[in-house]
């Protein structure tokens, strides 16, 4: 427990240094090169006829902060993503608890089930969703069948509709993310907590929480980004009349040939996805230590 | 404090019975070590009076309290556990002060509790170190002073010493021993290590295959087991099979004829004998069971000598000869004399 872990092999020789060049290369020409390059189309300057004009403006941001319809579609985003997460992390605890837990021989199985969800494609999925919450779906035809309604419920290109089916592609990584931090967490200390006269509310609040805390950082911080970024879930459940920033930016750059608008939403979009994670980890950070 | 009852507990799993018609009752203050190999069932039986284990049957009760269907947290019992189980969140005083914490009492009146409970373990002024910096002595030591400072009417030791090397372990042995009488604490221990039971207990439960195999005192476990495992499990044994063919008469598979006073009954038995009730060579020439013994294998051990002899191509036996001066070390292939009195052994019935 208090013994410090053993130094990678071969740290002396420079060796581990090596070893770190192939992944830190990938991520600097895949991801930072091209988010420069964004950086800069967002600075040119758009002009209907002409594509892309190279300059140095600010113009496109103050586009988007000064448009109540771009500023709702930013806030309606970040409402989902804070939703989204936040039901993840009710749901996907207790369950991540009974799988860290589980003596069962079953348990990988169980692992198996949760993960089996994410080898169906987003794409497919929310096909999938459209047709179960369609107006003549399957959802409303049985309840209509049933006669528990008159009239279909509108689901499809609601709101609701895109939080159930990112909630349904984001909850396997907050439960696999929980339950790896959970079975890390000695079985000993919660009984200890028992025993010392905490009940089961009480060992939550004081004890399990606490040191699971980790895992619930990792788990809200990812699930809350891929929320945020989501893509293929409000294109087909949203539809035309739910816009979320994913969308949007795609759009900008494929249909309207704006790469530099473009461009400047993707930056916003990232900005936004990074303060909040920062602000939230610091929030909780200074509330628990 | 308070005395505390096992009647009857029993636990199955499907159609595994783990511990079976567990009764004990142990006296306020007493000292009781639940002690056998692994699997016995001791550990289970411990966890059951600590609440996390519900019995199939039988009933547990504390005090004048039934406390059989109480969730852990209404039962009262200090538990130490073998991998001290403290909150690595929280500091040593926050540790400690955990159980007054949860029965609601006010902070003010929980900081002399928590250091009194810290002076008793010797930890005084360790109060704002974290458990990741303390050795695992200290470590042990929190946990012990945790389970104290909420004042338990028992303390439940689950193998408490077993992570500890072996000079902190004794050390440790005998500080909770003290701490032990000095409050007057009944306690239950576990453990599977012969020593630290037969140092640390008023009485002992031999236990095997989830039943209980013997209670006692150490003296009453060495020199009158109850049956042949108790009397291989305490201490050491050599023992021999054969058939009881007379009243204290003892006929081994070898054919070695031996007088024996606790012989009684007929048909298959062994005996046992105590190591330290074997005389060899000179001191053997009086005795009425005399044999030439061949030296099979020899151990050099420090303050003893182990050797391995038969009396007949069909008996093998363990001897333990101390290593005095001008003793030469039996080689193997030598014979040697041994002997032991008529009242030296005891015969038990041959288990299947």
């Amino acid at each position: 427990m208090s013994t410090a872990p053993e130094p990678v092999a071969g740290a002396r020789t420079g060796l581990a240094g090596l070893l770190v060049v192939p992944a830190t290369l990938f991520v600097a020409l895949g991801l930072l090169g091209p988010i420069a390059i964004l950086f800069r189309y967002s600075l040119n300057q758009f002009i209907p006829g002409q594509f892309m004009v190279d300059g140095l403006t600010i113009e496109n941001y103050v586009k988007f902060f000064t448009d109540a319809y771009y500023l709702n579609v930013l806030l309606r985003t970040v409402r989902v993503a804070v939703v989204c997460t936040i039901v993840c992390l009710i749901m996907g605890f207790p369950l991540a608890y009974v799988l860290a837990r589980t003596q069962s021989r079953f348990k990988n199985l169980l692992i198996i089930s949760v993960i089996l969800p994410l080898f169906v494609g987003n794409a497919v999925r929310a096909a999938g969703w459209m047709t179960a919450f369609g107006s003549k779906g399957a959802l409303n035809a049985s309840l209509m069948g049933i006669g528990l309604i008159d009239q279909p419920l509108e689901i499809m290109f609601t709101e609701t509709a895109v939080v159930i089916g990112i909630i349904a592609v984001n909850l396997p990584f907050m439960v696999l993310t929980l339950q790896s931090v959970i079975e890390g967490i000695p079985r000993n200390v919660e009984e200890a907590a028992f025993s010392l006269g905490a009940g089961p509310s009480a060992m939550f609040r004081r004890v399990l929480w606490p040191l699971a805390l980790p895992g619930v950082l990792a788990g809200t911080i990812l699930t809350f980004i891929l929320a945020m970024n989501a893509y293929a879930t409000p294109v087909l459940l949203g539809g035309p009349k739910f816009q979320t920033m994913g969308p949007l930016v795609y759009g900008q750059f494929a249909q309207q040939n704006n790469w530099p608008f473009g461009g400047a939403i993707a930056f916003i979009l990232m900005t936004a996805t990074i303060l909040l994670t920062v602000a939230a980890h610091l929030i909780v950070q200074r509330r628990y230590r | 404090m308070a005395r505390l009852s096992l009647e009857h507990l029993r636990k199955t799993y499907g159609d595994t019975t783990v511990v079976d018609d567990v009764a004990i009752n142990i006296a306020d203050g007493e000292f009781l070590v639940l002690l056998g190999p692994s699997g016995c069932g001791k550990t289970t039986t411990l966890r059951m009076v600590a609440g996390f284990i519900a019995p199939t049957a039988g009933g547990i009760t504390i005090g004048e309290r039934s406390v059989t269907t109480l969730p852990p947290w209404k039962r009262n019992c200090g538990l130490v556990f073998q991998s001290y189980a403290l909150f690595p969140h929280m500091t040593v005083a926050e540790n400690v002060a955990f159980g007054l914490e949860m029965r609601k009492i006010a902070p003010a009146d929980r900081a002399p509790r928590v250091a009194e409970a810290l002076r008793l373990v010797q930890l005084a002024g360790f109060d704002e170190r974290y458990p990741r910096q303390l050795s695992g002595g200290q470590q042990q030591r929190v946990a012990l002073a945790r389970a104290l400072a909420m004042e338990p009417d028992v303390l439940l030791l689950d193998e408490p010493l077993s992570n500890l090397d072996a000079k902190l372990r004794q050390e440790v042995r005998v500080e909770i021993r003290d701490l032990q009488r000095k409050l007057g604490l009944t306690t239950i221990m576990v453990t599977h290590d012969q020593e630290e039971a037969l140092t640390m207990a008023d009485r002992l439960v031999v236990m095997e295959k989830g039943k209980v195999r013997q209670i006692g005192t150490q003296r009453e476990l060495y020199e009158k087991p109850a049956d042949r495992f108790v009397a291989g499990f305490i201490g050491r044994s050599a023992f021999l099979d054969g058939e009881i063919t007379a009243p204290s008469r003892f006929r081994t598979r070898g054919g070695v004829e031996i007088g024996c006073a606790a012989a009684t009954g007929s048909g298959a038995a062994t005996l046992a004998l105590r190591p330290e009730r074997i005389a060899v060579g000179g001191e053997a020439e009086a005795l009425p069971n005399r044999f030439q013994a061949r030296v099979e294998h020899a151990s050099y051990l420090g303050a003893i000598l182990d050797i391995d002899v038969s009396l007949s191509e069909h008996d093998r036996m363990l001897l333990q000869i101390p290593n005095k001066a001008g003793v030469a070390e039996p080689k193997p292939g030598e014979t040697i004399t041994i002997g032991w009195a008529e009242d030296a052994g005891l015969v038990y019935p041959r288990e299947a």
